[in-house]
């Protein structure tokens, strides 16, 4: 019992410094992103031939990304309380929130309001199926636009009482 | 608990501020100590190794990156490893590299030290790690849960699943699925470094790929299999103590920094996140019951309850095509036609005095199908023509201002992964044969589930087996034969739907005893592919109708043009009717023509039905019909 308390200990302790640290930086990303962005077509699906990209499913190989190594720490594209990881996550989730945002409700609504740290999920949502339009002008919307208008949107309706910084 | 965590604060934070060095003379007292304990071949180092007994003695760790041993002899000797990962502790010098620096490298095997040897953080103190700092706390791991996702039929490679852990920043789901999409995943998988389909292949079976632990926000994986895959995700919450959780975080970063070679079949993504959590938690016992030479996804899943109170919640998360599925049948006729036209047509008219909600209802799933049908192609900006179509039917739908009722799909038991049977099964059966008399049978399947199989867990509509071999043995005319030999054995059902049209197919590759006048009894090589198409769900019948084509070859084969080698062309059908769980009827007819061959002709007549005892245990009759023979069997099913 004792024993087990110290080795929490000394693990919480490790972890608390990595907390401290992360209170300013951690789930923040470092606002830097890959050339590619943090896009799910440059990062996870690539052009492979037929065969190899049924034979992916067995391996669920990676085709040599080093985006996503735990110690190589270029993981810049997840998820952070700051218009930058905002912007990664529009960008990896973009269809799926355009289709959320039209039926103002959805898994990744929910994400973004505590991403963007609103008080009530139902009512970004329909904050963001009313300024569909404005969001989401075209399929061909980047996820810097869109991001762009987003933010605007939730910061411009006080309501909603969300805390991300433009 | 806290004031023992605020003693330490206490302790070691001045002295890592001050940068103290450690205490030279302190390294030879825990040396002495570990050997005293055997603390090197204890149950708990050896996982945070990864070292395994070898068949005549020895050690062998399964990490291949030489940086995550220490000792010269590391990979081989946990003993040495032990006294070297003390002494390199002890090894304050500024590195170049962080991980060059083992307090850095290996927080685990530090934090398991100091509990077991009882090591005072006054004269061995924490050094600044930033790097590891940085991801343990970008992580901040409350909870763990391993995540299923499952297959998708018209991918047979996905047939086995993939398993990979999600480290989770609140302990339970809070407040339903918000937290999730923004949580950790973490998984083990092969770094392909080839185009080439063979290659691939061989490299994946031989060890030839290194495999390496990855980490991203779990929103990739979750768009990745269920948007992009239709593969269904089934999340396991487990049930650790925060220790244990801090001790899989930072035994996933000395994960991290190494790399495994990648074997396809037992060490693959789902062997070593079981290694990962044993690691952490050593009161879990789950590589013990997985296979030895063979592990599957869906094993590992099944791993986990035997371990009573592991898992302490089942969560499921259906993918885009059983969300369409789902939208689909929950509108009425005029609904699915309006869906159906708008998503060939955005701008499509709506029947005029549809109710709102089926408005709102026939929009959602017009969308869903569009995702379904055209999804990557829009995502990798191949098709502007659908994107631009999706694009108009959501506009359409946001101006409707009202939200969608949440879809809350109840989680399908039928499908479990942990609920299916072994993915090993062993048949023995007696019987008779109109020409040989008497009959044993012996017949073992290393993996998977055939269309008969009981069907928890398993595709319903997929037969996927490699190497099934049976062997038959008359006893009048003492003749022993290989019946069938099977390395792969596939046959993929596709329902034929107002949503979708897909052909079905099949293949197998094997051996198989000839029982036509073409070579009575001889053993063939036997290559066969068939397209047809699929009716299912007519009640309790499936109907799968296909064209054949089959090569077969061996010396004495009176084959093409007399050559050893003969092409059989021809209709196959099949019909399947199921009872519930535990009863299955199979009718299945093949006719082939021979052309340029003698006979000209051939065909097979079997009917097959199975009757499940239990999650281990069914029994068979079969009986089957040829141009050369009839034969009837009862078979016991073993499944293991």
């Amino acid at each position: 019992m004792i024993r087990s308390a110290k080795l929490f200990a000394v693990l919480a302790l490790v972890l608390a410094a990595g907390s401290a640290l992360a209170a300013d930086s951690g789930l923040k990303g470092s606002g830097r992103y890959g050339a590619a962005g943090c896009g799910l077509g440059s990062l996870i699906f690539q052009d492979q031939p037929g065969m190899v990209q049924i034979l992916a499913a067995t391996t669920n190989g990676t085709f040599g990304s080093q985006t996503f190594g735990i110690t190589t720490g270029t993981s810049n594209c997840g998820a952070g309380m700051t218009a930058a990881g905002t912007r990664n996550f529009v960008d990896a989730n973009k269809d799926a929130l355009a289709k959320d945002m039209s039926r103002g409700q959805g898994e990744t609504i929910g994400a973004l309001s505590v991403l963007a740290q609103c008080k009530d999920s139902a009512q970004v949502g329909a904050a963001l199926q009313s300024n569909f339009k404005a969001i989401v002008p075209s399929d061909k919307a980047t996820a810097d636009e869109i991001t762009s208008k987003l933010i605007e949107t939730l910061q411009a309706d006080k309501a909603l009482g969300c805390q991300i910084a433009g | 608990m806290r004031r023992a965590l605020a003693l330490l604060l206490a302790a070691a934070l001045p002295c890592a501020a001050r940068g103290e060095a450690p205490d030279p003379t302190y390294l030879p007292d825990l040396q002495a100590r570990a050997r005293d304990l055997h603390l090197g071949t204890s149950s708990g180092w050896l996982r945070l190794g990864h070292w395994r007994p070898r068949p005549f003695g020895g050690w062998k760790g399964e990490a291949d990156g030489p940086a995550f041993y220490r000792a010269p002899g590391g990979q081989t000797d946990p003993e040495a490893e032990l006294q070297a990962t003390l002494a390199a502790f002890f090894d304050a010098a500024p590195k170049a590299d962080e991980l060059d620096d083992a307090l850095c490298r290996f927080p685990a095997r530090f934090a398991f030290l100091v509990r077991e040897l009882g090591i005072d953080l006054g004269r061995l103190p924490l050094r600044p790690c930033p790097r590891q700092q940085e991801f343990l706390g970008r992580v901040m791991a409350r909870g763990a849960t391993l995540v299923f996702s499952s297959w998708y039929l018209n991918n047979p490679a996905s047939a086995f699943g993939h398993t990979f852990l999600r480290l989770n920043k609140a302990g339970e789901a809070l407040g339903g699925k918000t937290f999730e999409l923004l949580d950790t995943g973490v998984d083990y998988s092969a770094n392909v470094d080839t185009g080439n389909a063979v290659a691939y292949a061989v490299k994946g079976l031989f060890g030839l790929f290194r495999g390496q632990f990855n980490h991203y926000a779990y929103y990739y994986k979750v768009r990745e299999y269920a948007d992009y895959e239709s593969r269904d995700l089934w999340e396991y919450d487990l049930a650790l103590d925060p220790g244990e959780v801090a001790m899989l975080v930072a035994h996933l970063w000395e994960l991290g920094g190494t790399w495994f070679d990648y074997w396809y079949l037992d060490e693959n993504c789902s062997y070593h996140v079981l290694g990962a959590l044993e690691a952490a938690a050593p009161r879990l016992e789950l590589l013990r019951h997985v296979g030895r030479y063979v592990v599957l996804p869906s094993d590992t899943v099944q791993a986990l309850y035997r371990n009573p109170g592991l898992v302490r919640r089942v969560h499921y998360r259906p993918s885009i095509r059983t969300q369409l599925d789902a939208r689909f049948a929950r509108l009425g006729p005029a609904g699915r036609e309006a869906a159906l036209a708008l998503a060939d047509d955005a701008a499509a008219p709506l029947p005029a005095g549809l109710p709102e909600p089926e408005v709102v209802g026939s929009l959602d799933a017009a969308a869903d199908l569009v995702d379904v049908r055209h999804g990557k192609a829009i995502l990798m900006g191949k098709d502007d023509v659908m994107a631009r179509r999706r694009q108009a039917i959501l506009t359409r739908r946001a101006a409707l201002a009202v939200p969608s009722p949440p879809l809350d799909l109840t989680l399908p038991q039928q499908r479990r992964p942990d609920l299916g049977h072994g993915s090993g099964r062993l048949e023995l059966g007696a019987g008779a044969s109109r020409r040989d008399g008497a009959l044993l049978v012996l017949d073992l399947r290393l993996a998977f589930h055939d269309l008969l199989d009981p069907p928890a867990g398993y595709p319903h509509t997929a037969q996927i087996e490699f190497a099934d071999l049976r062997l038959r043995w008359a006893p009048r005319p003492r003749r022993l034969e290989l019946d069938e030999g099977w390395l792969v054995r596939i046959t993929s059902l596709s329902a034929l739907t107002r949503l979708e049209m897909r052909p079905s197919w099949k293949a197998r590759f094997g051996a198989v005893t000839v029982r036509d006048a073409g070579c009575p009894g001889c053993l063939v090589a036997d290559l066969e592919v068939g397209g047809g198409l699929a009716a299912l769900g007519l009640g309790p019948a499936d109907l799968l109708v296909t064209g054949d084509a089959e090569l077969q070859g061996a010396p004495g084969l009176a084959g093409f043009r007399g050559r050893g080698v003969r092409l059989g062309l021809g209709p196959s059908g099949l019909l399947r009717l199921t009872a519930g769980d535990r009863l299955a009827l199979a009718v299945e007819g093949k006719w082939r023509w021979l052309p340029e061959a003698a006979p000209r002709q051939a065909y097979l007549l079997r009917a097959e039905a199975r009757l499940h005892l239990g999650p281990r245990l069914s029994v068979a009759l079969e009986a089957r019909r040829t141009p050369l023979d009839d034969e009837a069997l009862g078979l016991l099913h073993l499944f293991y």
